[in-house]
């Protein structure tokens, strides 16, 4: 078994990171070959590598055994390895085909030959079973077609070897189907696949090996059939990690938090949140679920007073806060863990001790009349670190220099002070790594056993499903469905998710 | 520790390191009109700094350059452009003129700060309208501002020219107000210095602006660091989306330290007419506030760091009289060299506050790596 790819011994530095160490690894033909490892562990630094956008400092690539330089794109295109990027790279007013074609033209006389085109493209779909119409205007498509036709845009250049960054991380659970039903085709058409992910269920359901990267190394790679998630789950982290939350039942009390015909409107004029009513109590959980852009940010920028209703109310410990601003929100009780951490929650530039009381610094705690109490602060400040384990060098760190994972602890430190009647938390675990995800959603099971009416709002299926005491699913501003805790799969949730069914109960 | 140490130096040092920077781009400009750049500089801190007449000058030009930097600089923390300064001076100080020579039979110490208030009240006026309207309407302030500034300048010449020139100058070239009362003057600041046995030439015009300017400087430091207003200002600066979120209102701060600037803006042009002409005249300093925007670059809007950029500009400008009437170096050479060194300081800075940020960064990802058992349950 000869390898198509084989990396030996790539070293590539940053000023003061050493992002990929001696990196070895050696991919058959034919194989869906999984990479997995933690924010910062790696993984893009050495596609980047393998897609000529970076080159080594040290160590070679050899393809089907020659070894290349990669120094660009185009030279890897042209040895036969592809990318099919997280965040495509498609102009969204061509058609599919003009898009397909964008970059490597076909002509003839120098006349640009769409109907050249337009059956190459054709071929590609029938061999490969990707179903798109070349003359479909690619704004109109969904993303997982989207996503095929950045598939068939790596494949009509040639390429043997694809590279998928994330690539589910955009797709409902049917569209992940069948993207991997494609990439199985693809495999059994002799092409290779390098597969980056962290979800790891994903990965093993879909690769035939996996190689796990921490800190820059490869740990070890392992055949996908004998491996398990705890298994992977410790490579990647280091020491074992729990992955199933133990969640005692749901105790609900009173009613904290309700919409009625909540209407809000998106920033085009456009109603984003067209007429949702929920109930959420004390100590449980509603998980709202959906594919995002479905109205579910404005809906939480409306709950914590960023956005104001244009119909409906908004009760919140049974005041009426259909037009309160954010502080008056903040000061009744309500916690707010925002999707973007880094535009909403954190003042990067300042410090840690300054962005631990944003939001709190009105309060009287801090100090009298128009001064801040420096000491006040301080102790509050170093209270939450401890108490949340914030890895900080010390509190007048940047809020900036912290990794991921730290920021969002610094913000649910803050939303957790003050003991808040409500939590609102928005993408909570985004971008965050299996260490920092675990202790998030602890900190969030962790406000509801203190009696906390939770909100949350997630892209991740997988995460609403694990917390939620009630699944709503959002799709076109509406609540479409709403489940108890294990009373739907993912795949009947998806089908709303997607709009392909909504019940009946639910008024239009 | 030794880190912090080395990094904190750095940051001190960058202004010097700039200004050397500024200084040697000069020389070469020197040295192509023929003259020696070293004995050019050697005189100007001759001429500087052994004069006692050059001291005080420098300190008098400096009192007016800090309250316009300052201005500008408030302006800045609010993340707004106040291009305005110019004309708000302009405003402020013929409203404290009109204060000054107008009202009559006043003690010195209501004459006085009325007529101060006045030129706050007016430069905080000639603020409200770009404000209002960038608040309102989302016109941009740099376009606004600039606008109010020749609709202050055109409504200045016509109230000193037509409405209150002095009516007994009628007939001679000079235009001017009436001459202000006493009362209405600030003190020079002469006596003091002299108690404690710096001595300072009789007709130096430096007055008590000087330390209001200071102790200003100092307020609005402790301003903006130690209260509950000061830091939503830095918060709503550095990033409104996160700011708005936590419930500080973004509209009202902006509102306040834009009015904050404007009432500043309005003190700019009194030390001259109060400490020191007594008549608001035609030839009333222009320009300042345009050098403000310099003096608020040079100090990073820092209010801190007015004081020392205000000190060297007038450094600069005073250097480049003794330059020119004791070298033969014209004083645009002096001028290039203000523009350079302010030019350098401002790229130089910034270069030091990323390689300083870089570097806690790294420190901050070696604390988190350093492995310890106690705090791994969690991960991070």
């Amino acid at each position: 078994m000869s390898a198509v790819i084989e990396l030996t011994q790539i070293t590539k530095r940053f000023p003061g990171v050493l992002a990929n160490d001696r990196i070895s690894l050696a991919v058959s033909p034919g194989e869906i070959h999984a990479l997995v490892g933690e924010n910062g562990a790696g993984k893009s630094t050495l596609m980047k590598i393998l897609y000529g956008l970076y080159e080594p400092d040290e160590g070679w690539i050899a393809i089907r055994g020659n070894r290349v330089t990669l120094d660009s794109p185009s030279r890897a295109i042209t040895v036969g390895i592809g990318m099919v990027h997280q965040h495509f790279m498609l102009i969204p007013r061509f058609t599919v085909a003009e898009n397909v074609i964008l970059g490597s033209e076909p002509a003839r006389a120098g006349r640009l030959s769409m109907s050249e085109a337009r059956r190459r493209i054709r071929a590609l779909a029938d061999q490969y079973g990707l179903a798109v119409d070349p003359d479909a205007e690619v704004g109109a498509l969904s993303v997982g077609e989207q996503q095929r036709v950045e598939i068939i845009k790596v494949l009509y250049r040639g390429a043997e070897v694809l590279i998928l960054d994330e690539p589910t991380a955009v797709l409902t659970p049917q569209e992940v189907d069948d993207l991997f039903a494609n990439l199985r085709r693809l495999r059994a058409e002799g092409k290779t696949i390098l597969f980056i992910s962290h979800i790891l269920e994903e990965v093993l359901d879909i690769a035939d090996r996996i190689s796990v990267l921490r800190r820059g190394r490869v740990v070890g790679t392992l055949e996908a059939a004998r491996a398990t998630k705890a298994q992977i789950a410790e490579m990647m982290v280091g020491r074992p990690v729990l992955m199933e939350l133990d969640v005692p039942p749901a105790r609900p009390g009173p009613v904290r938090l309700e919409a009625a015909d909540l209407v809000v409107p998106g920033s085009r004029g456009r109603m984003a949140v067209r007429g949702l009513s929920f109930q959420v109590r004390e100590g449980e959980i509603l998980g709202i679920a959906g594919i995002e852009g479905n109205g579910q940010s404005e809906l939480v920028e409306a709950l914590v007073g960023l956005r104001a209703p244009s119909g409906g109310r908004l009760r919140i410990m049974g005041e009426d806060m259909t037009q309160a601003g954010p502080r008056s929100i903040r000061m009744i009780g309500v916690a707010h863990i925002p999707e973007d951490r880094h535009r909403r929650g954190l003042v990067l530039p300042m410090e840690v001790w300054e962005n631990l009381i944003l939001g709190h610094h009105f309060r009287p705690e801090f100090g009298e009349g128009m001064l801040l109490d420096r000491g006040a602060i301080e102790g509050f400040a170093r209270e939450r670190v401890d108490r949340f384990d914030v890895r900080t060098p010390s509190l007048r760190t940047l809020a900036l220099a912290l990794s991921g994972g730290n920021q969002q602890k610094v913000i649910v430190a803050r939303e957790f002070g003050f003991a808040p009647s409500v939590l609102i938390a928005a993408q909570p675990t985004r971008g965050l790594d299996i260490g920092a995800t675990e202790f998030v959603r602890r900190q969030i099971l962790a406000a509801r056993e203190a009696g906390m009416a939770v909100v949350l709002v997630s892209a991740m299926l997988e995460e609403v499903l694990s917390l939620a005491d009630r699944v709503a699913v959002m799709h076109a501003g509406e609540i479409v469905a709403e489940f108890a805790r294990g009373a739907a799969t993912p795949r009947e949730i998806g089908l709303y998710m997607t709009g392909a069914r909504r019940t009946q109960e639910v008024p239009a | 520790m030794s880190a912090q140490v080395r990094l904190g130096l750095l940051q001190a040092a960058a202004p010097l390191l700039a200004i050397a920077f500024g200084a040697l781009v000069a020389s070469g400009i020197i040295l192509a009109i023929g003259e020696d750049p070293l004995e050019v500089y050697a005189l100007m801190l001759r001429f500087n700094l052994t004069r006692s007449d050059s001291v005080a000058a420098i300190l008098f030009k400096a009192t007016a350059l800090t309250f316009a930097g300052l201005a500008v600089a408030l302006a800045f923390r609010a993340n707004l452009w106040n291009i305005g300064v110019e004309g708000q001076y302009a405003v402020g100080a013929f409203a404290a003129a009109l204060v000054a020579f107008g009202v009559n039979g006043l003690p010195a110490f209501i004459h006085l700060p009325l007529a101060i208030l006045a030129g706050v009240a007016g430069g905080a006026i000639w603020a409200l309208l770009p404000i209002v309207l960038k608040l309102r309407r989302g016109a941009h302030e740099v376009i606004t501002t600039i606008m109010m500034n020749h609709i202050a300048a055109a409504l200045v010449l016509y109230l000193l020219a037509d409405v209150f020139r002095d009516p007994t100058q009628a007939g001679t070239p000079r235009v001017r107000t009436p001459l202000f009362l006493d009362s209405a003057r600030i003190p020079p600041l002469r006596p003091l210095l002299q108690q404690f046995g710096i001595g300072i030439p009789e007709h130096s015009a430096l007055n008590w602006f000087l330390v209001l300017a200071v102790v200003l400087c100092l307020a609005a430091a402790y301003l903006l660091a130690r209260t509950r207003f000061g830091y939503e200002v830095r918060a709503v600066a550095l990033n409104p989306h996160a700011a708005e979120a936590a419930g500080v209102r973004i509209a009202r701060t902006q509102f306040l330290m834009f009015l904050a600037s404007g009432a500043t803006a309005g003190l700019v042009g009194l030390s001259d007419i109060l400490g020191f002409f007594g008549y608001f005249d035609i030839d009333f300093p222009k320009g300042l506030g345009f050098l403000g925007i310099s003096v608020a670059l040079l100090a990073r809007n820092n209010p801190m760091g007015v004081v020392p950029a205000a000190l060297l500009l007038g450094f600069l400008d005073r250097g480049a009289q003794g330059v020119q009437v004791f070298a033969g170096v014209p004083r645009e050479v002096i001028t290039i060299l203000q523009a350079v060194i302010i030019l350098a300081i401002v790229v130089g800075y910034e270069l030091v506050t990323r390689y300083v940020r870089a570097q806690r960064k790294r420190e901050a990802e070696r604390a988190v790596a350093a492995p310890s058992d106690a705090v791994m349950q969690e991960g991070g």
